[in-house]
């Protein structure tokens, strides 16, 4: 096996009394296409959202290329990149298909990375409002090179380029949030649930575009519920239950280990036969803010 | 040292009662103000106005009709509930599903409306309510405690007991609670949402004007000026307390109540309400689920949605800018100095709205604190030219100070979201204006700053209507210019994406607080040589000359404009500026129809008259 | 500094009447067959907002004067009338009100606006539009000094605050003086020649509490004072304020002598209940005066309005007066009536018995104060110690 790029180890989280994900080890070596799965609650996401930043760990250390990057704030783990999509889809919904992928570009921009110390954001406003040529110039190659990557989802996304996205379809979405994705140029692309909520063409679809990235050598990490794509994609599978990593080997390896047939058993629920994953009660995403909170706080409700 | 000696020396018993007794009026207001924020998700600025309603109410009752106490409390009850179950159902139903800022816009506009009619049919004159209450004390410390100062922290303790008891006793107080925690869920589960939050208010409204009646009481005193401090008062109070909480929000009055009360013993009366607005800051940054809040863990802010409307701005034709343009240009040529001055000062507006519809429209920072901004530009340059320095450095050098000391100052709120960043810079925007009262070696105090020099660039006066017209028009398109160029580029699009979804953009890689502080610096600016321009031309600034009210007229302009939306600003600072001015012949009804007008565009254009851009 | 300040009102008289555009009242009845044209006052106020109670006082001081100056004749003839703009007291409408007025050529003079912040922002205005602004309400120590189109008929405070202090040290006999005063340019300005004269006279200043505008609770700021033990408080109130104080104040068992200066209005007698008896005060306008113009004016006054008139009407009343025996002395035109309000003399007032102007800080000169003391729901003159 080819040196890992992004390396794990003892991750851990806890919320309360309940530890969420109990020291995980993982490991990705370049080009690899690894998958998690693990029934509802198993901690998936929150690993995700450890690795990529969006929530700080209790204990562990990750480190990318040798450089350790544990608990760094989400946008330095953009920069080194790092790039995931969000179980529920997270788009900007007033921007345009275009400049949501533009954002994904954003680590990359000259325009927005002044060296320069104090003056820097001066000179960051100064180039915003001049405009000039070489900050013109390189707008133009960023959309270019933005319309390349809405083209390879074809007719879904190219007609639509600048339609905001609220005005797309949940699964159009999901695609542009790939695309955003792609647009950092990612060291490691991490899809969470990238189909959920999507009927059975269209996660055809979605899996052929997964695939086609795989073919160009990406280092890819995915949490899946539909088995049968994880099968067919991945070269690597983890499952987890209750934070723990049980079964860790080929997609063949795992889908057979009786442990994992247990989890789901135990769960009542296997992946890919539920409907839409859109109301998983895990901790969900990022726990400073995730839209799907209630507004009375945990412990301010007028119940208290 | 003598701080120190006065700190142990302080009789603490007396300064204890005094806040106890002022913090359960607080306490009153507060109760209402968490149930609605709990179920509508909402502040509601016409809290206060209920609360005048209820003094008022009273007073009819117990002076005008001579009825006693106890039937005096049931009709203020009543009324008031009354009055806050009718805010629920003309104002903030038909707004249910529109983004949040439109109710919150719709409350304001109903809070204008209800204290005008109480000005018209009371007059503005504050009233005596004698109360008919036993008039025996005892003493307690060195002072006092009467009849009416148990009576008031009982109605407290009481409504307090009684809402409990509604809440965790009745199929419907269930009902509340339910909704409050999640509003979906609780409409699939067959409750009728509507109903509730009629309750709500209702409730609210009831508890408010009794509020209004005992404070009347107290005082001896009714002021239909009263509203808005008093529903600040109860905001801070909440905040304390845990925004949605109920009993946290009678903790929060009293905590308030000692913390002011102990306060004043430190230093003096002329603080009080920075003690309210510090702690009210402190409170959201380190403990923003309240004080009561058990674990250390921040939990979901309570706004996490976009107040930005997902709709489809409209975008003015380039041919019709350029003709308003030039009818801009040419409208001082109708010498006509009166609406010439009326339309330089609705593009002072402008500017002040420009700033504020970026910040708070396309980075999603709801300010309602714009009016430091402004005021520190103009103070700067006035405090500057009044010791020499040219005009037109001292313009500049107010808008660079304004950028400077407004992002650092609201550097800490940029981590609030939602309703507390709003209610965040509200508490900056009162600290600095205390501050500029109080700091009286600097700003000259309550003198104010006087004998500003003219408006003039380079020696070139520009003090006559028309010149000042020209150069107001000049620098307000030049910094609209100036901005629509931003948003068209990278700034744009990675503002609004911090607006849609601040946690998606920090894993882009935008460096959200960074981004939102090149916002603040560019907005400061704006908003500074706004200032700056409106000092000069008026040539006396005082503390008081860019309040509260002020900020909240800006949000009305960027608001009804539609929130981002650059020529949205400057139309809505036109029309908040001129409308008044439109409605002068119907003299003192003028601020009726003015809040009603912004009620009636609000239903009609949720999203702003042009959209959010 | 509440919120929404700008809100509306008007009297209670005035609720029900017709709003009209501006507020012109024109005597009408004194000249019915072919009326000269009007002279116009235009006067810039609060009709609406917070401070609205302030402009309905006015315009009753407004209309007395007018209903008696167009009974004698007008000005030369022809009636008097004035035009009232509601500024809200903001200054964003004062500049706007200012440019419409100075542009109006039938307005001869402007009145107000109440507030120094609303006023002062519109005074370069005036003064380059060469039109008197008259700022009867004036106290700011700044007012009159942008040009000499500002005037004022506003008892400095430098005058007046040193025979306050003589009554309160020599009359009243406090010497540990405690002072509650309101944070505002005129709370300021007094407060600090209040302190000055009182300790010129060997008194001792044993407290400064100062207070924001929209206060209601003075009971902490109160266990201060109290803690300062003084023998003597000075307020430094409006009506409202000094009436919370007052009752606050023997609330907390407080015994001292207490000397409002705001207490001077017939609402601070309603307001402050029983705890106002024995509070003194000061007045520039003494409506128990014996003299017979004052007393007219009073008369006059309860049998229109059924009240009696406050400080700021009388103000009010005084204003127009003045204003017309200005323009009949001196002319109408704007620069006769500026020429004229520097050489007016020997003119009697319902607040001075004489009037002049210094005419250059032009301002009253020589005012006088009539000390009076609350008892029993009224005003008695203060007649020597044991009151």
């Amino acid at each position: 096996m080819a040196e890992p790029i992004l390396t794990a180890t003892g991750i851990t989280r806890r919320f309360g009394g309940i530890t969420a994900v109990d020291g995980v080890d993982l490991h990705v070596a370049e080009g690899e296409f690894l998958s998690v799965i693990g029934p509802n609650g198993a901690g998936k996401t929150t690993l995700f959202n450890l690795i990529s930043g969006q929530d700080r760990m209790d204990g562990g250390k990750v480190t990318l290329e040798g450089r350790d990057i544990t608990n760094l704030s989400p946008h330095k783990m953009a920069e080194i990149g790092v790039a995931r999509t969000f179980q529920h889809g997270r788009v900007f919904g007033n921007l345009t298909v275009m400049d949501n992928v533009l954002i994904g570009c954003h680590v990359r921009m000259k325009a927005a990375r002044s060296t320069v110390p104090v003056i820097g954001p001066v000179l960051e406003l100064g180039k915003a409002l001049i405009q000039p040529k070489a900050v013109r110039e390189e707008e133009e190659a960023m959309r270019e090179e933005a319309r390349a990557i809405i083209a390879t989802f074809g007719e879904r996304l190219t007609p639509r380029t600048d339609n905001p996205t609220y005005t797309l379809s949940y699964a159009n979405r999901r695609r542009v949030e790939i695309a955003r994705a792609l647009a950092l140029h990612p060291r490691i692309l991490i899809l969470d649930e990238p189909t959920a909520g999507m009927n059975e063409s269209e996660t055809a679809e979605m899996q052929e575009i997964i695939a086609g990235l795989k073919a160009e050598g990406r280092t890819i990490l995915l949490i899946e519920h539909k088995l049968n794509m994880v099968m067919q994609l991945s070269d690597r599978v983890m499952a987890m239950d209750d934070g723990k990593v049980i079964s860790h080997g080929t997609p063949s390896e795992v889908r057979h280990d009786p442990k994992v047939i247990e989890a789901y058993l135990g769960h009542s629920s296997i992946g890919g036969a539920r409907p839409a994953a859109r109301d998983n009660a895990e901790p969900q995403e990022v726990i400073t803010a995730g839209p799907t909170q209630g507004r009375i706080g945990r412990t301010g409700g007028a119940e208290a | 040292m003598e701080f120190l000696s006065s700190l142990i020396s302080m009789p603490w018993l007396d300064y204890s009662i005094s806040g106890l007794v002022i913090g359960s009026i607080y306490a009153l207001m507060a109760v209402g103000l968490a149930l609605i924020f709990g179920v509508a998700n909402l502040i509601n600025f016409a809290h206060g106005a209920v609360f005048t309603v209820g003094a008022y109410i009273g007073w009819t009752c117990l002076v005008g009709l001579g009825l006693p106490l106890g039937v005096t409390i049931v009709a203020v009850a009543a009324v008031s509930g009354g009055v806050g179950a009718l805010i629920e159902w003309l104002a903030i139903r038909p707004l249910n599903r529109q983004s949040r800022i439109a109710p919150l816009l719709a409350t304001i506009g109903v809070a204008l409306m209800l204290d005008q009619i109480i000005h018209i049919v009371f007059s503005p004159t504050p009233r005596a309510l004698p109360a008919n209450i036993p008039d025996w004390r005892i003493a307690v410390g060195n002072g006092t405690i009467g009849a009416i100062d148990i009576t008031i922290f009982a109605t407290a303790v009481i409504s307090a007991a009684a809402l409990y008891a509604f809440l965790f006793r009745t199929k419907l107080g269930m009902a509340v609670r339910a909704t409050a925690q999640d509003d979906d869920a609780a409409k699939q589960m067959g409750v009728n949402i509507n109903a509730v939050n009629m309750t709500v208010f209702g409730i609210a409204g009831a508890l408010g004007g009794i509020a209004g009646l005992l404070v009347g009481l107290y005082y001896n005193s009714i002021d239909p000026n009263a509203s808005f401090q008093m529903m600040l008062k109860g905001m801070v109070a909440i905040v304390i307390g845990g925004m949605a909480n109920v009993p946290g929000a009678i903790g929060g009055g009293l905590i308030l109540g000692l913390i002011e009360s102990w306060g004043i013993g430190l230093f003096g009366a002329s603080y009080r309400n920075l003690f309210a607005f510090v702690l009210l800051l402190v409170m959201l940054l380190f403990r923003p689920n309240g004080i009561f809040a058990r674990g250390k863990e921040r939990a979901a802010e309570p706004m996490t949605g976009t107040f930005v409307t997902q709709t489809k701005a409209i975008t003015l034709p380039r041919p019709l800018i350029w003709v308003l343009i030039g009818v801009a240009v040419i409208l001082p040529m109708a010498n006509m100095p009166y609406i010439t001055q009326v339309m330089t000062n609705a593009y002072l507006y402008g500017l002040a709205a420009l700033a504020l519809t970026l910040v708070s429209g396309t980075v999603g920072l709801v300010s309602i604190g714009h009016a430091a901004l402004v005021a520190i530009g103009a103070y700067a340059s006035a405090l500057l030219t009044t010791k020499g320095l040219p005009v037109s450095l001292g313009i500049v050098i107010g808008g660079a100070a304004a950028a400077l000391i407004g992002t650092a100052l609201a550097y800490p709120a940029f981590r609030l979201r939602g309703h507390y960043v709003a209610i965040g810079t509200l508490a900056l925007g009162e600290i600095v204006a205390l501050v500029i009262l109080n700091w009286e070696g600097v700003t000259n105090g309550a003198l104010g700053v006087f004998a500003i020099p003219p408006l003039e660039i380079f020696g070139l006066p520009l003090y006559g209507t028309k010149a000042s017209y020209w150069f107001v028009l000049a620098l307000m398109l030049g910094m609209a210019g100036l901005q629509v160029r931003l948003l068209k580029s990278h700034l744009g699009r990675t503002w609004k994406a911090i607006r849609e979804d601040t946690v998606a953009a920090e894993t882009y890689g935008v460096s959200s607080n960074y981004y939102k502080g090149l916002a603040f610096g560019f907005a400061g600016f704006t908003a500074g040589i706004a200032g700056a321009v409106t000092a000069h031309q008026w040539s006396f600034i005082n503390y008081d000359s860019f309040n509260l009210l002020f900020s909240v007229l800006i949000l009305t302009m960027a608001i009804l404009g539609g929130l981002g939306n650059v020529s949205g600003a400057i139309l809505g600072a036109i029309l908040v500026a001129a409308l008044p001015e439109m409605f002068r012949t119907l003299a003192e009804y003028r601020m009726l129809f003015y809040g009603a007008a912004l009620v009636i565009l609000i239903r009609f254009r949720p999203q702003g008259l042009l959209g959010s851009g | 500094m509440s919120l929404f300040r700008e809100r509306a009102a008007l009297s209670r008289r005035a609720f029900g009447r017709i709003a009209l555009a501006a507020m012109v009242t024109t005597a009408a009845g004194a000249h019915a067959d072919s009326p000269p044209a009007p002279v116009f006052i235009g006067v810039s106020g609060p009709v609406t907002g917070p401070h609205a109670q302030y402009g309905a006082q006015w315009k009753q001081g407004f209309d007395l004067a007018l209903a008696k100056i167009n009974a004698n004749g007008g000005i030369d003839g022809r009636p008097l009338a004035y035009v009232f703009e509601d500024s809200q007291n903001d200054p964003r409408q004062t500049i706007a009100i200012a440019q419409k007025f100075i542009a109006d050529p039938k307005i001869a003079v402007e009145v107000g606006d109440f507030s120094s912040t609303s006023s002062m922002a519109a005074s370069p205005l005036y003064q380059r539009g060469g039109l008197v602004q008259f700022g009867f309400t004036n106290s700011h120590p700044d007012f009159t000094r942008t040009g000499d189109y500002m005037w004022s008929n506003n008892v400095p405070q430098s005058e007046e605050q040193p025979l306050v202090a003589r009554h309160v040290v020599e009359d009243l006999g406090m010497q540990k003086i405690a002072v509650m005063y309101l944070n505002t340019d005129w709370g300021k300005t007094s407060k600090d020649l209040f302190t000055a004269a009182a300790t010129d006279l060997g008194a001792e200043i044993v407290a400064e509490e100062a207070y924001l505008g929209d206060e209601k609770d003075f009971r902490a700021t109160l266990v201060r004072v109290r803690d300062a033990a003084p023998d003597g408080i000075m307020l430094v109130s409006y009506y409202n304020d000094a009436a919370l104080i007052v009752r606050q104040l023997r609330d907390l068992g407080m015994e001292q002598t207490v000397f409002a200066a705001g207490a001077n209005s017939p609402e601070f007698v309603e307001l402050a209940g029983e705890a106002g008896n024995g509070v003194h005060t000061a007045m520039n306008f003494a409506p128990m005066s014996p003299r017979p113009m004052v007393q007219d004016f009073v008369a006059a006054f309860e049998a229109e309005y059924g009240s009696a008139p406050s400080h700021f009407s009388a103000m009010a009343y005084d204003t127009f007066n003045l204003l017309a025996a200005v323009m009949r002395q001196y002319g109408t035109g704007r620069d006769d009536i500026r020429d004229g309000l520097g050489q007016i003399s020997g003119l009697e007032s319902v607040i001075f018995p004489e009037v002049s102007f210094d005419p250059e800080t032009r301002r009253i000169s020589n005012p006088s104060v009539t000390e009076l003391v609350v008892m029993d729901g009224g005003y008695v003159p203060y007649s020597g110690a044991g009151q």
